[in-house]
């Protein structure tokens, strides 16, 4: 069992690893159109994994962070930065690797279970440390849908200069998500720790 | 802001309901109360219904959830970002620095708070001098009468199930 989940686990670290040496730091890095078919195919692996609303607010959390790239390149472009005519180019290519990315390595982490972390020939401390990871960032996914909308009702957030609220927001929801992490985790694993105990105990 | 009588359908949440009367959020200062049992949608016609409505009327409104444990850290965040420093602030206070803060708000709304806070008397306290219509979602018999009474004509509207369709609930929403 060991042995099966050590290969597992390989497997997938290869094949993350694989993916940031082929695209995002390798040689497909600056091909646009290789980078537009890596992105389509990991949305769509995306779509059947989870499902097509998943997608789309995954796509939704990711935009802001697009968008400011996509300004931030447009300007340096314009003002030909360093000399450089081609940020345009390199601006859309990021545009496209770090969602690729990000969603790219949630699809793959998610095929590690928490009976893998469990058969890990690891100590108990390192396995409880690597389940609350877990556990936390599950929850801070799904989590994250929720605070958006408690945002949304915020007339404190509503401002007549768009671009300023929705900065806002963005901050905002990046706060509670650290806040809401932390004390998940903390949470977690001091549960977890307590339960561990209480069972070693009785097992004794 | 009105909600007409008619047919309401929330298609993802399988819930089909029939409004009886109009619910009116005019001038008048109003305490709204929504009963029925668990599963007649009474949050989803919070927030698919009644929020939608007053963010088209434009009418400033205060939610605070079921989840309030959830919104507890989206408050400390905007509170954060407001200058506030509420590291090690408990969750009374900091509702009440939000509520004291937001005093453009015309509705307040409250689901399942007597959950938190069975005798939830503070917040009426903290808004009463600004908010016009206070809508409660609530499981217990009694209303918060003796905090709004005075100034707040209470109206109680129940959510009746009628019928189930496979998964689809036809609800009945009326005034007692």
């Amino acid at each position: 069992m060991n042995n099966w989940v050590i290969l597992k686990l390989g497997i997938i670290f290869i094949i993350i690893i694989s993916f940031f040496w082929l695209f995002v730091f390798g040689p497909f890095y600056d091909s646009i159109i290789i980078q537009l078919a890596v992105f389509a195919l990991v949305m769509g692996w995306n779509v059947l994994r989870f499902s097509l609303r998943e997608a789309i607010s995954l796509l939704k959390f990711c935009l802001p962070f697009v968008l400011s790239l996509l300004v931030f390149g447009l300007i340096f472009h314009f003002m030909q930065l360093f000399g450089r005519t081609d940020w345009l180019e390199d601006t859309l290519i990021k545009c496209f690797i770090f969602p690729s990315s990000l969603v790219f390595l949630k699809i793959l982490l998610t095929y590690i279970s928490y009976l893998d972390i469990l058969n890990l020939p690891i100590s108990m401390e390192k396995r409880i440390g690597l389940i609350t990871m877990k556990s936390a960032f599950q929850k801070g996914e799904k989590i994250l849908s929720r605070f958006s909308w408690y945002l949304n009702t915020y007339s404190d957030l509503q401002s007549s200069n768009r671009i300023k609220s929705q900065l806002q927001k963005y901050a905002c929801l990046i706060i509670a998500l650290y806040l809401y992490l932390y004390e998940e985790i903390e949470n977690s694993n001091r549960l977890l720790k307590n339960r561990y105990l209480h069972l070693y105990e009785v097992n004794e | 802001m009105e909600i007409h009588k008619g047919k309401y359908r929330l298609e993802n949440r399988n819930l089909n309901f029939d409004i009886v009367d109009d619910l009116n959020f005019d001038s008048n200062r109003g305490c709204l109360y929504l009963r029925g049992d668990n599963g007649f949608g009474k949050t989803s016609f919070l927030e698919k219904i009644i929020i939608p409505a007053l963010k088209t009327a434009n009418l400033s409104y205060l939610y605070i959830g079921q989840d309030i444990r959830t919104q507890l850290y989206t408050l400390r965040a905007l509170l954060s970002i407001r200058g506030f420093k509420v590291s090690d602030t408990d969750e009374v206070e900091l509702l009440r620095l939000w509520i004291h803060h937001s005093q453009s708000a015309r509705v307040l709304i409250l689901d399942e708070f007597d959950k938190y806070f069975p005798d939830y008397g503070f917040i009426f306290d903290w808004s009463d001098a600004f908010i016009r219509n206070y809508i409660i979602v609530t499981h217990l018999g009694m209303n918060r009468s003796g905090a709004v009474a005075k100034q707040h004509g209470i109206c109680n509207t129940r959510f009746e199930l009628i019928s189930i369709d496979g998964r689809l609930k036809n609800i009945r929403v009326r005034n007692e």
